[in-house]
């Protein structure tokens, strides 16, 4: 089971967060064409490397972070500090 | 071929003064403490423990261990237990598996005799075709399928699970693993060693001479003086991301097996080697084993394995079986050896035996061949780490590659030595290990908010100085000029494998898969390097081009019970469930929670709230509690309706959508004070709408000031409901006008309820009755509800549940968000398009929604089958005519005791949607219905008179 | 009226309890127990209360405060020294938005105190009770028989002790989760406290 490094609890087990997926910005809702707001709910990346991706640590400290981890190894860079905010695309 | 007990053994494990009786085939048997089931048989001259999985061939021992795959058996009510391996117990009743009617006469042999026709694929293209055959021809091979049989009727045992946090943890206990074990425990580490066997020691444990013996005492002397765990009969089966390992204990004290989840530092993987079988003609017949398993059987249990013996050797494992041989008795009448270039070719005899071994023409009688042609590296635990060993021809076996640096690699999987060398090499890797697992550790301490300080620097990745270990050249002994079985576990042939290949599927993990070789009980450890081999000289290739299939988890097959260890299934009871209990409740299960569903007659509990008064255990409903001055804000964002202008004392009810536009809970909020507010969810939604909430508040708007706090549980909440509801709660509430210029529908007060200070009362309405809403601090709701039953007996107060509070609600045609809605249905579906204020500048879904409003959606609406008797199952289909073309289905349906008709709720197409409309409902008996689509929601008091009283 | 009622714990079945064991477990849910949040700069509440986050400390009072999320404290103890504790904490001097409530009837807290806590504990939670990874006084979050729970270890007389919080309404599921891990390890139940 992954490691997820929770920038407030520490080390903690994958299953004691929830995966929030990848990191994605909301566009103003009152501008954004049908093409920008069904890209922010339904279109991921998925890359094989590097990704932005957003953890809540459910069991822990529950609160939201976003991470970088590299989808092809699972090494994750250095954690973010708590509070960073989601939406900032890598 | 017979077997029998020797004399004393200087190495046996058996306790000869201790005698385990016991039965096997329904006969009495009986053998030593320390014997495993097997090698009591053995010793009794049983040579035939099974037939094989597909031509129900005669199989006797092969390896004597767990991994023989011969040697499965039927315990009690336990199938396929490992003979070779389970200790004998007093009073086991052992049978054997897969033969009908008996062991000795097996009709299923004849498959045999069409052996031919059984080839690779046989199953897959004979039972294709026609395809409405497949029930029957199911029904025919399941009497065929290998295995034992399992007793629905077998009692429950204790699994159990733990979770550990070794720095160390060696999975292997032969001299390299216990030498790594000490190495690291003496350098400050916490380790945990695993043995697959009953006893550590490895292959010093069946080694004769005597320099063996001294370093197994030495070894075993250290262990139990070190701060070691150690877990004997226990298996690592798998290793995860970041060294998460599961290790099966089979020799817990209390737990029939006990799973660990162990996250282990470093993984030490020291499993030693696995003799390999050599394939030639007749290689599955009793009486040829492997030299592992005659020294086994020799020197740990003391049973004497044949009378004149052929050994083929390519190793000093094979001489030190040969000599084992000699001084149990045993006449060697030929020795084959492999290093000069010889091979065996035939071992013959009738069905049950061997009577003759073929070897370079020469035709030898014997009772017993014994084989050591090569080794297997069980590379798994370092395949489930990424690495991918490669092939060294010169040694005829695989070899470590480059696994990551928290896994290390000791033992025979290293390489070959004297015995000093591998435990050299095994202090080294375990001094390596315990430095690594200092810096995991460092750095585990140092991020975790509650650890202790750490002290110091990260200590540095320390570098790989171990001096390797020698590879001992060894030939490539795979197949013979004759054809045999590869896996016997499954009866596979080195045939079946060329055929495979020929047909095409010639790549290694294709074939495994169309052959099944590799697939059985033995999981590849015994047969995946031959089978490698057969393809590559199928494919005139060498192994290292074919390459091998990769090890996956579990290391060793585990149980189902160990799998799932202790039953964990958290559930929920409000503070009034002993009530409940002591009245003759009807539960029923609701997410977690164990909820009354009605108290023996939901129609009659109706009736009463509808002419009386009743109260329901409400307490599930989602309870968020919210402090803070930006609480309109947030109500306005996660609703779809406005908020601002809620004043203190007054309840609205909301609909919260998902940013795609589907309803996502519902819900009433009300005003407790200027910056206290307490929300309401389904009670399904309770959790999901609190992280939702949560990550609203913490990614898209921080700066809101906005304190959130689940309090479901910390209040018991009780809907009173009836026409006498008021007089009721008249009689146990203080200090609050009740009447209704005082205190309105949809309002909210703060009380004390028959004594207990704190409690929120609001008058909504889901039974559309006149009903009052009691949220009182859970640790008194027993109190309350006990008050309000006495205080409203003369008022004919009784309990209702859910089904009669389900049956009340759907008069009214309320919807519940995930029974009358689902993932697809957008809020203005739900006919509360009145309640979605597009105009709003931000809420979730907003964008959705504003898209949504000029498209025609289906609707929920209200429906009433023709025939007043019938309830429609609910999700029966809506249809067009005698068609099948869908236009609804029915999300809702009762039998109303108020109207004594069958009420229900549905979607439609919106052209359906129009009150009178006439439907025909579809249903599961294939019956069709007329129904018709109603003006209001509401079946009952559409006008709402009776909740606003 | 009638008097005061008592306050119920979640705990309802009866138990043969002793008043000493090597493994105990106690109902002490009727504990006063209060949660304190702070957002913004919360520095101020921070200083007042002490318990940073995964850390335990005593209040003035007597109070046990619980640094249980970051921003978030659990004050618990007899209801005068939590009352004491959490005086006044929404108009602290530079805090920036404070609430406090009332968790007693939230949240069922238990005590399990013995050597072999640790043990009975590994069986149920995943995380490491190593004393380098959760000291006496470490305060954390996890799921414990699939419940999740905010864990404190408070050690009484050097015996390793542990408090253990959760629903109300799964406080009955986790007890006899509890009793049923510790058996092992001559688990005894003692007197219901507060």
């Amino acid at each position: 089971m992954l490691l997820v490094p929770c920038p407030n609890c520490g080390p903690r087990n994958s299953a004691d967060l929830r995966y929030g997926g990848e990191s994605h910005a909301r566009p103003d809702p009152a501008t954004a064409s049908p093409l920008q707001w069904r890209g922010y709910l339904y279109l991921r990346d998925n890359p094989a490397g590097w990704l932005r991706e957003t953890w809540y640590c459910r069991s822990g400290c529950r609160r939201w972070f976003t991470l970088e981890r590299n989808t092809a190894t699972n090494e994750f860079r250095d954690p973010p500090q708590p509070g960073d905010k989601r939406g900032s695309k890598a | 071929m017979t077997m029998s007990r020797l004399e004393v053994q200087p190495t046996e494990v058996i306790d000869r003064s201790t005698t385990l009786r016991f039965r096997w085939n329904g006969k009495r048997f009986s053998g030593f403490e320390g014997d495993t089931i097997a090698s009591a048989l053995a010793a009794a001259g049983e040579h035939v423990f099974s037939r094989s999985m597909k031509y129900h061939r005669p199989r006797g021992i092969l390896t004597a261990d767990y991994w023989d795959p011969n040697l499965l058996v039927q315990v009690g009510d336990d199938p396929n237990v490992r003979a070779g391996h389970r200790l004998l117990e007093a009073g086991m009743d052992v049978g054997a598996q897969n033969v009908w009617p008996s062991l000795h006469r097996d009709i299923k042999a004849a498959n045999g005799l069409v052996s031919r026709f059984l080839t690779a694929g046989f199953y897959y293209k004979t039972f294709m075709r026609p395809q409405r055959l497949w029930p029957a021809y199911e029904r025919v091979l399941a009497t065929f399928a290998p295995g034992g049989k399992v007793d629905p009727d077998t009692p429950h045992r204790y699994h159990d699970k733990r979770y550990s946090h070794p720095d160390v943890v060696v999975a292997g206990a032969g001299p390299a693993g216990i030498e790594a074990a000490l190495a690291a425990a003496a350098a400050g580490a916490r380790v945990m060693l695993v043995e697959h066997e009953h006893a550590v020691g490895g292959h010093l444990r069946y080694a004769h001479p005597e320099p063996a013996r001294a370093a197994l005492a030495e070894l075993r002397a250290a262990l139990a003086a070190s701060d070691v765990e150690v877990l004997t009969d226990s298996t690592v089966t798998g290793r995860y991301e970041d060294n998460w390992l599961g290790i099966v204990q089979r020799s817990h004290p209390v737990a029939v097996e006990r799973l660990i989840k162990a996250r282990a530092k470093v993984l030490v993987v020291a499993p030693g080697l696995i003799e390999r079988p050599y394939v030639f003609a007749g290689n599955d017949r009793p009486g040829v084993i492997t030299s592992v398993a005659a020294r086994r059987l020799i020197n740990l249990w003391g049973v004497k394995p044949g009378e004149r013996a052929v050994v083929f050797t390519a190793n000093a494992d094979g001489d030190a079986a040969a000599a084992d041989l000699e001084r149990a008795g045993v006449e060697v009448a030929a020795v084959v050896d492999g290093r000069d270039g010889r091979r065996v070719s035939a071992a013959q005899g009738p069905p049950k035996a061997l009577e003759a071994v073929v070897a370079g023409g020469t035709r030898t009688e014997a009772d017993l061949l014994v084989v050591a042609a090569g080794w297997t590296a069980p590379t798994s635990l370092l395949n489930m780490a990424g690495d991918r060993p490669v092939y060294d021809p010169a040694a005829a076996r695989f070899f470590p590659s480059d696994p990551p640096g928290n896994v290390l690699a000791t033992g025979g999987l290293a390489g070959d030595g004297r015995l000093d060398e591998l435990r050299a090499h095994g202090a080294a890797t375990g001094r390596l290990a315990a430095q690594r697992a200092a810096a995991v550790a460092h750095r585990y301490q140092a991020r975790t908010a509650r650890a202790l300080a750490v002290t110091g620097d990260e200590p540095a990745w320390a570098a790989d100085e171990r001096a390797p270990l020698r590879r001992d050249r060894h030939p490539e002994l795979y197949r013979s000029d004759t054809h045999g079985m590869v896996d016997l576990s499954e009866d596979v042939g080195s045939k079946d494998l060329v055929a495979a290949a020929r047909e095409g599927y010639d790549s290694v993990e294709l074939a495994k898969r169309y052959t099944t070789a590799t697939m059985g009980s033995a999981q590849g450890k015994l047969e995946t390097v031959n089978t490698v081999a057969a393809i590559a000289e199928a494919r005139g290739e060498t192994i290292a081009q074919v390459g091998t299939t990769v090890w996956r988890p579990p290391y060793a097959p585990l149980t189902l019970g160990a799998l799932a260890g202790r039953m964990f299934e958290p559930v929920r009871v409000s503070s009034i469930h002993p009530w409940h209990e002591a009245n003759g409740v009807r539960t029923i299960q609701a997410g977690q929670w164990i909820r009354p569903d009605h108290y023996g007659d939901p129609a009659a509990e109706v009736r009463n709230v509808r002419t009386n008064v009743g109260i329901i255990d409400v307490t599930p409903l989602g309870k968020l509690d919210l402090r803070g001055p930006d609480i309109p804000k947030l109500l306005n964002l996660l609703y779809t309706n406005k908020w601002s202008k809620l004043a203190v004392g007054k309840v609205r009810y909301g609909m919260m959508c998902a940013e795609d536009g589907v309803v996502l809970d519902d819900g009433v909020t009300g005003r407790l004070g200027p910056e206290h507010y307490l929300m309401t969810t389904t009670s399904s939604g309770a959790a999901g709408v609190w992280e939702w909430v949560e990550n609203w508040l913490q990614t898209e708007r921080p700066d809101w000031r906005v304190h959130v706090t689940p309090v479901t549980t910390a209040y018991a909440s009780i809907n009173v409901a009836g026409p006498k509801s008021r007089e009721l709660v008249s009689r146990v509430v203080d200090g609050v006008d009740l009447s209704p210029e005082a205190f309105a529908y949809m309002e909210v007060r703060t009380a004390t309820v028959a004594g207990v200070a704190g409690c929120f009362m609001w008058r909504i309405g889901f039974t559309g009755e006149l009903s009052f809403e009691l949220h009182v601090p859970a640790g008194h709701g027993l109190h309350v509800w006990e008050a309000l039953m006495e205080a409203g007996a003369d008022l004919g107060v009784g309990p209702f549940g859910l089904e009669g509070q389900r049956i009340m609600r759907l008069e009214k045609g309320h919807f519940i968000v995930g029974q009358d809605t689902d993932g697809l249905t957008l809020a203005p579906s739900t006919g509360m398009s009145p309640l979605i204020k597009l105009d709003k500048e931000d809420f979730a879904g907003l964008p959705e929604l504003a898209w949504a409003a000029d498209r025609q959606l289906p609707l929920i609406v209200a429906i009433q089958p023709d025939d007043p008797e019938i309830v429609p199952e609910e999700a029966a289909q809506i249809v067009r005519g005698d068609t099948n073309e869908i236009l609804g289905r029915i999300t809702s349906a009762r039998m109303s005791p108020t109207l004594g008709r069958a009420v229900c709720l549905g979607q439609v197409e919106p052209e359906l949607a129009a009150g009178g409309t006439k439907l025909t409902v579809l249903l599961a008996s294939g019956q069709r219905i007329g129904a018709t689509v109603m003006d209001h929601h509401a079946h009952f008091d559409p006008a709402g008179e009776r909740l606003r009283g | 009226m009638a008097d005061p009622p008592i306050f119920e714990s979640p705990v309802v079945r009866s138990y043969e309890t002793a008043g000493s064991g090597d493994l105990m477990l106690t109902d002490i849910s009727a504990t006063t127990k209060w949660l304190v949040r702070a957002s913004g700069s919360v520095g101020a509440v921070a200083a007042r209360l002490g318990a940073p986050f995964g850390s335990s400390s005593a209040a003035a009072g007597g109070a046990l405060v619980l640094g249980s999320r970051p921003g978030e404290w659990i004050v618990l103890g007899t209801a005068d020294a939590v009352a004491e504790a959490v005086e006044g904490l929404e108009a602290v001097d530079g805090a920036d938005f404070v609430s406090a409530l009332d968790w007693t009837h939230g949240r069922a807290l238990f005590r399990i105190t013995g050597r072999s806590a640790p043990r009975m504990l590994e069986k149920v939670c995943s995380l490491d009770w190593s004393d380098p990874m959760t000291p006496d006084g470490a305060v954390a979050s996890a799921s414990v028989a699939k419940v999740t729970c905010d864990i404190a270890r408070n050690d009484a007389g050097g015996t390793p002790s542990y408090l253990v919080f959760c629903d109300r309404s799964l406080g009955q599921y986790l007890f006899d989760a509890l009793i049923d891990a510790g058996d092992e390890f001559g688990l005894v139940v003692g007197p219901a406290g507060g």
